[in-house]
């Protein structure tokens, strides 16, 4: 299956394969274990990463929808056509902005600290 | 499995320049043209460039000619223009006083080098926005660049509809042109597989809080620090003009401003090289529709987005178009750090504070 989104499992994948086609054949032979270790621990890293974004997408989802029967699709296309409820809008900026906060820390956290936001 | 990540099929191939040699010299009607160098430069995700030295033979061009050769890249995105549009915009923008490199002779024949291709003469300098930021002079030419720059993008604005040898690119509705940005970044987000409310809202939010439209002019479309070339601290050419476009002029001011596009260098609003008031009067000192700093805001928020939709749409050939490359992946991750920029900016004006 294609995934939807680009996270820290695609990316990882694509640079683990590079790690191992490209790169540890070309390692001297006594620096190949640690190359191995390397895409083993990228592999380890790659499983425990993404948890974070979701748990702050269904935090917002849940906030907005009945408990979870919300999703990012339906709420960008609620936030296109102007239905969501009034009283749901308000907070909606700071809520959005709580979620990307959650995805810098994953996707880029120097990008956060530029903008004065520690980990 | 064998690695094809991160290499990108190339067109011309070194080793046989004959085909290219004799089109040149047909093109620039010469007796004899050897090629001397052909280097394929770094950057440019969108299309490839290359370095050619061409010692011409008879004809006008006589000599020893150091010129860049662009292709079509084997994807482009949705809304860039194909070589030959390109070209007419260089010429268009050549003829109007614009410093940009000289248009010499454009190639539609898929045959001579596998994709068709335009040749300009080579401009000194750096394009790179890292090393044009970090430049220990700064200080001291970025003020005088950035009026440049200004003035440089008003003679790109002086070049309006209709046009004769633009009459390709569409036209917006006369007073639809921040409404067009907005239609195309949400036809963006329609063909990516990923969901981003958060650009959705700053989308909703540009089409509540449109400016008065401004007559529709050229649009460069990608004019930032990173397109254009300094040698010396001097502006020696304007580069990329594949996203012309008829549009709001403002739009290329915005894009210039926008944060993302400061490479660090945030309290340098003007694309970290100067202040927004700099780049306005060189601007305003050519226009005949002069601006101020406080109609830039709207089109920062608007360019913050337009960027965060092509890194939405980059990424997606990585993810649906069959491209593996770290490269395309790593600019798919990049959408949520210009929605943060825009949410902030929008929190600012709603709090009737400066943006940053």
């Amino acid at each position: 299956m294609t995934a939807r989104r680009i996270d820290a499992d695609a990316l990882l994948d694509l640079a683990t394969e590079m790690l191992r086609a490209d790169v540890l054949p070309a390692l001297p032979p006594e620096q190949r274990y640690a190359g191995a270790m390397i895409a083993n621990a990228l592999e380890v890293a790659r499983r425990a990463l993404a948890e974070e974004v979701e748990a702050a997408e269904w935090a917002l989802l849940d906030s907005l929808y009945e408990e979870g029967e919300g999703s990012t699709t339906q709420l960008a296309r609620d936030i296109r056509s102007g239905t969501l409820p009034e009283g749901k809008v308000r907070h909606l900026a700071n809520d959005l902005r709580t979620l990307l906060i959650a995805e810098l820390r994953v996707r880029n956290s120097r990008f956060l600290a530029s903008r004065g936001i520690g980990g | 499995m064998t690695m094809a990540a991160n290499t990108r099929s190339r067109t011309l191939d070194p080793a046989n320049l004959d085909p290219l040699q004799r089109w040149f010299a047909r093109a620039v009607e010469a007796d004899r043209v050897e090629i001397t160098r052909a280097d394929l430069l770094s950057g440019g995700a969108v299309q490839e460039n290359w370095r050619i030295d061409a010692s011409i033979h008879g004809g006008p061009r006589a000599g020893t000619n150091a010129l860049v050769l662009r292709t079509d890249a084997v994807a482009r995105l949705p809304m860039s223009l194909d070589r030959p549009r390109e070209f007419a915009c260089i010429k268009a923008a050549h003829g109007a006083g614009v410093l940009v490199a000289e248009p010499i002779a454009e190639c539609a024949d898929k045959a001579v080098i596998g994709a068709p291709f335009t040749v300009q003469r080579l401009l000194s300098g750096t394009a790179q926005g890292r090393r044009i930021t970090r430049d220990p002079k700064l200080g001291e030419f970025g003020p005088a660049l950035a009026r440049e720059i200004g003035a440089q993008l008003a003679r790109i604005h002086t070049i309006r509809p209709p046009h004769e040898a633009l009459a390709f690119l569409p036209l917006p509705e006369p007073d639809a042109a921040a409404a067009a940005a907005v239609a195309e970044m949400r036809s963006a987000l329609d063909k990516a597989t990923e969901p981003r409310p958060a650009l959705e809202y700053v989308l909703s939010w540009l089409l509540a809080h449109k400016p008065a439209p401004r007559p529709v002019s050229l649009v460069h479309g990608d004019f930032r620090t990173g397109n254009y070339l300094v040698d010396g601290g001097r502006l020696t050419g304007i580069l990329d003009w594949e996203f012309c476009h008829w549009g709001d002029p403002r739009e290329d001011l915005g894009w210039f401003c926008a944060r993302c596009w400061r490479f660090g260098n945030d309290a340098l609003a003007a694309g970290g090289i100067a202040t927004r008031a700099d780049l306005l009067d060189g601007y305003n000192a050519v226009s005949d529709a002069p601006v101020t700093e406080n109609e830039l805001a709207f089109w920062e928020i608007l360019g913050a987005a337009r960027w965060a939709a092509i890194a939405l749409l980059q990424g997606q050939r990585f993810l649906t178009g069959g491209e593996r490359s770290l490269e395309l992946a790593l600019t798919g991750l990049m959408p949520a750090e210009m929605e943060f920029d825009a949410l902030e900016a929008i929190a600012a004006l709603e709090a009737g504070r400066p943006i940053a």
